[in-house]
């Protein structure tokens, strides 16, 4: 890593980057144009995001109060654990820990910066991690392992036996850090008293482990209100899908990232409502008049990205779509699988969904602990990609109600767990009457492919399959 | 009988294995060291090792698996996609990291495409991540339900009492292995480390009785060389799984021996027993496969692993430790970058090297950096 990078402390230069932009729309157009003029790099991202309305504002806004949470944990008197986008924050807001989810602190760097993570990724060589592993984690990890990040209490996650690659980092990070480790560890499969009592076993584990380091118990009360905030975000994101089904869909193509990103930041916090309301309210108006949420207002194809979205520099995936008039619907990141999701009702998913029991502390943990057990890719990539409840019905079943025209595989080569089957995957989902496109760039990372060839690609693949005469 | 253990390495369809088939009985592959032996050989069935050696090619591997997979399991699909295993009456498939997780769908969906690729009896057999008493508890009702359908569909039954005779047996040969690894250790080595590798890998793939057998004859030969092997530098062979006795000899050379391992095929699952005097030996059994944790599959238990590695480079007096991994296969790579760490702040020299599993087409490089390895020890003379 240069020692130039190292002279700045990494936490404070995102908080400080997201915290001025949270300001920008403060002023006037003039003003704000202005402003866009003195920072090159991070203009395309910003005017991206605030293109989109309040929403944009409320998710720039939300970004700057995570970072600021993380920042100010120390004086505030909180510990800080590492953790995976897939592992719900909501245990650690309800035990005041300051959650950092490696993977959201990547796609910070990777929006707004020209040079992206690239760095930091390197680092982690440095530090005697693989260059095979996924670069979603190793993104922001270099700059913990580097020392130029907030001290970290402790590390947790919850991807063994789903990604072990993820996994992986996360074992690492703790023993190079010499902090403690917890892993919730999951089954291959998801249905039946067995998994459920494994899951529960493993969450109440957790909670001792999390008891154990913050040296506080959990409170009844303050998980209840945490998981009240939970149950309205869950509607409201219910709703939200819910107008993803109707055709030109009145969903902007950001709103797939600003539905997870709400959750993977401030679940069962207030941040995360109230962005959802914004979305939600926009959402609506746009159905009233029966437009599109595309900024040309014309939808031409609908497209369901099954794994995850493109995250490197300037939201070009969420431009491109714009610029195409791809009405995105979803991926595997943001669907919720709260047991009033309508995709739960419609395709008869209940026992795989989560329900929330606020009726006692031991009620409130095993509900947390089944819907952690639901989180993305948690849910979904686990077991065999075709046995049931797993990633290919979960896809299919999706991309048909939300009458996809096509389906798009976006990752990252670190993704074994996904690489592994994504051959008999596609196979089986063009069977299915999807085309189906593979990237084969990182998501993460544009020395892979640039990202001027991976939208070479697919606008090949949306050409020659003529979806997109 | 040296020979024997050999050839049953270098052959898949060993001749221990077409006696078997000829006496009209069942062999069940499995994919990873936690798989229990005990259960196959309490029902009458030969359990089997499955490994990728003698891939010269990865066609049918790379049809089903994407680019970016470790090319173990692609060469034992590639393997089991020409016919390879066709003794095989059953497969048991392991999730020990996810690159051989997704050998259970590749295999399965390659059944698609080539016919009588799939044994009927085909098992996704779970392993926690972690040892606790509920990790345990679950692993127990998996190796219960992995009972029930090797039952069911081999139509046998496992007694308790035919299971504690077949866990008598196994802890036998564990105590023959842990014999075979004291003399493996001494100053002069009645036997190369290429060699050890071997005897241990064979016994993934001979009946149990007759494994033993050979190899308190191997043992009892050996033990009375009259002068072992002395003047070469000890070596010990860490990491990722490492069935190839080629790529050993490769290491050894005129100048080296590799006196310790630590790998899944070597010695690593071999120093500890199934408790024998419990009430229950499917407790046992699950206690025994998960406590070890000896695989970095198990997050978190770094430390102890540190330790045994000591432990085994101070008493095999080792001067250098090779930390191979395969390349995409994290879980090692990323532990032998911790062990480098660590071991080097001990004095103990070391080697990372990223291969490909298989046809060893590196061996140019490897023979360079392994030379210049050397140069570095004997340099600096014993540090461990």
């Amino acid at each position: 890593m240069r020692r130039a990078l190292k002279e700045y402390h990494f936490d404070w230069m995102l908080h400080s980057t997201y915290d001025a932009a949270s300001r920008l729309m403060a002023g006037t157009e003039k003003e704000y144009a202005h402003a866009l003029r003195y920072i090159p790099y991070f203009s395309g991202m910003l005017d991206a995001v605030f293109g989109i309305g309040e929403p944009g504002r409320y998710f720039i806004k939300t970004c700057a109060e995570y970072l600021k949470n993380i920042v100010t944990a120390r004086e505030r008197g909180r510990k800080v654990a590492i953790t995976s986008f897939c592992f719900s924050p909501v245990i650690f807001y309800a035990m005041d820990i300051t959650p950092i989810c490696l993977e959201v602190m990547t796609v910070f760097l990777t929006f707004t910066y020209r040079r992206g993570s690239a760095e930091f990724l390197d680092f982690c060589n440095e530090a005697g991690f693989t260059e095979t592993s996924c670069s979603s984690q190793r993104g922001s990890l270099g700059a913990y392992l580097a020392g130029i990040g907030v001290d970290i209490d402790m590390v947790v996650t919850d991807t063994p036996g789903v990604c072990d690659t993820n996994a992986n980092a996360f074992a690492f990070a703790a023993e190079w850090l010499d902090r403690p480790f917890f892993q919730l560890d999951m089954p291959p499969l998801l249905k039946g008293e067995r998994y459920d009592r494994y899951h529960r076993d493993d969450y109440r584990a957790l909670v001792a482990f999390l008891e154990e380091q913050t040296g506080t118990r959990l409170e009844a009360a303050r998980l209840a209100e945490v998981l009240r905030e939970l149950q309205k975000q869950d509607e409201l994101i219910g709703e939200l899908e819910e107008m993803g089904r109707i055709v030109p869909s009145p969903l902007p193509p950001a709103f797939t990232l600003l539905n997870y990103a709400a959750r993977f930041l401030f679940a069962g916090m207030k941040p995360c409502t109230d962005m959802l309301q914004s979305m939600l309210t926009m959402a609506r108006r746009n159905a009233e008049r029966g437009v599109s949420g595309l900024a040309g207002g014309v939808e031409r194809v609908r497209g369901f990205f099954c794994y995850i979205d493109h995250y490197t520099y300037n939201m070009r995936m969420w431009r491109m779509s714009e610029e195409l008039g791809i009405s995105l619907q979803g991926n595997i990141l943001s669907r919720n699988w709260s047991i009033d999701a309508p995709h739960v009702k419609e395709n008869h998913m209940e026992e795989s969904a989560y329900s929330i029991d606020l009726t006692s502390l031991d009620s409130m943990i095993d509900s947390v602990a089944i819907m952690n057990s639901r989180m993305p890719m948690i849910k979904s990539i686990r077991g065999p990609f075709d046995a049931p409840d797993m990633w290919l019905e979960d896809t299919l079943s999706l991309a048909r109600m939300y009458s996809a025209d096509f389906v798009v595989y976006s990752g990252t080569p670190g993704c074994r767990n996904t690489w592994g089957m994504l051959k008999p995957f596609a196979r089986e989902t063009e069977k299915a009457g999807f085309p189906t496109h593979i990237m084969y760039s990182d998501a993460f990372d544009d020395r892979v492919q640039s990202w001027e060839a991976t939208r070479a690609r697919f606008e090949e693949f949306l050409k020659v399959r003529r979806i997109l005469a | 009988m040296s020979v024997r253990l050999m050839r049953a390495v270098e052959t898949l369809n060993n001749e221990f294995v077409q006696r078997w088939k000829e006496e009209g009985k069942k062999i069940v592959g499995y994919t990873c060291s936690y798989a229990p032996d005990e259960i196959f050989h309490a029902a009458g069935i030969l359990p089997y090792r499955i490994r990728g050696h003698g891939a010269d090619e990865t066609t049918i591997g790379d049809t089903y698996f994407g680019p970016f997979i470790c090319s173990l399991p692609k060469c034992m699909l590639q393997l089991a996609g020409t016919g390879a295993f066709g003794f095989l009456d059953g497969v048991v498939i392991v999730p020990g990291c996810d690159s051989m997780r997704r050998l259970d769908d590749c295999w399965r969906k390659a059944g698609e495409d080539i016919a009588g690729v799939v044994p009927q009896f085909f098992f996704h057999f779970a392993v926690p991540h972690k040892f606790a008493a509920y990790t345990v508890d679950w692993f127990e009702g998996e190796i219960r339900r992995l009972i029930e359908a090797v039952e069911r569909h081999f139509d046998v039954r496992i007694t308790e009492e035919r299971l504690r005779d077949s866990i008598e047996l196994y802890n036998r040969g564990r105590s023959l292995l842990e014999e075979l690894e004291r003399m493996r250790r001494l100053p002069a080595p009645p036997f190369t480390g290429a060699e050890a590798l071997s005897v241990v890998i064979a016994g993934s793939a001979i009946p149990r009785d007759a494994y033993n057998e050979l190899l308190e004859e191997f043992i009892a030969v050996h033990r009375a060389v009259p002068r072992g092997i002395e003047g070469r530098r000890r070596l010990m062979l860490v990491g990722s799984a490492s069935d190839d006795t080629a790529f050993v000899r490769l290491i050894e050379g005129e100048r080296a021996l590799v006196v310790a391992d630590n790998l899944c095929f070597g010695a690593r699952f071999h120093n500890d027993r199934v408790d024998e005097g419990g009430r229950d030996p499917v407790r046992a059994l699950a206690e025994r496969y998960l406590r070890r944790s000896d695989c970095p599959r198990m997050y978190g238990d770094y430390r102890r692993r540190l330790e045994i590695l000591v432990d085994t480079i101070r008493s095999a007096s080792v001067d250098g430790v090779i930390l191979q991994n395969i390349r995409f296969c994290d879980l090692h790579g990323a532990e032998n970058g911790l062990f480098e760490r660590d071991l080097e702040a001990l004095g103990v020299p070391c080697m990372r090297i990223e291969r490909e599993y298989g046809p060893l087409v590196e061996t140019g490089r490897l023979k360079m950096r392994l030379d210049a390895f050397l140069e570095r020890i004997d340099g600096q003379g014993r540090t461990a």
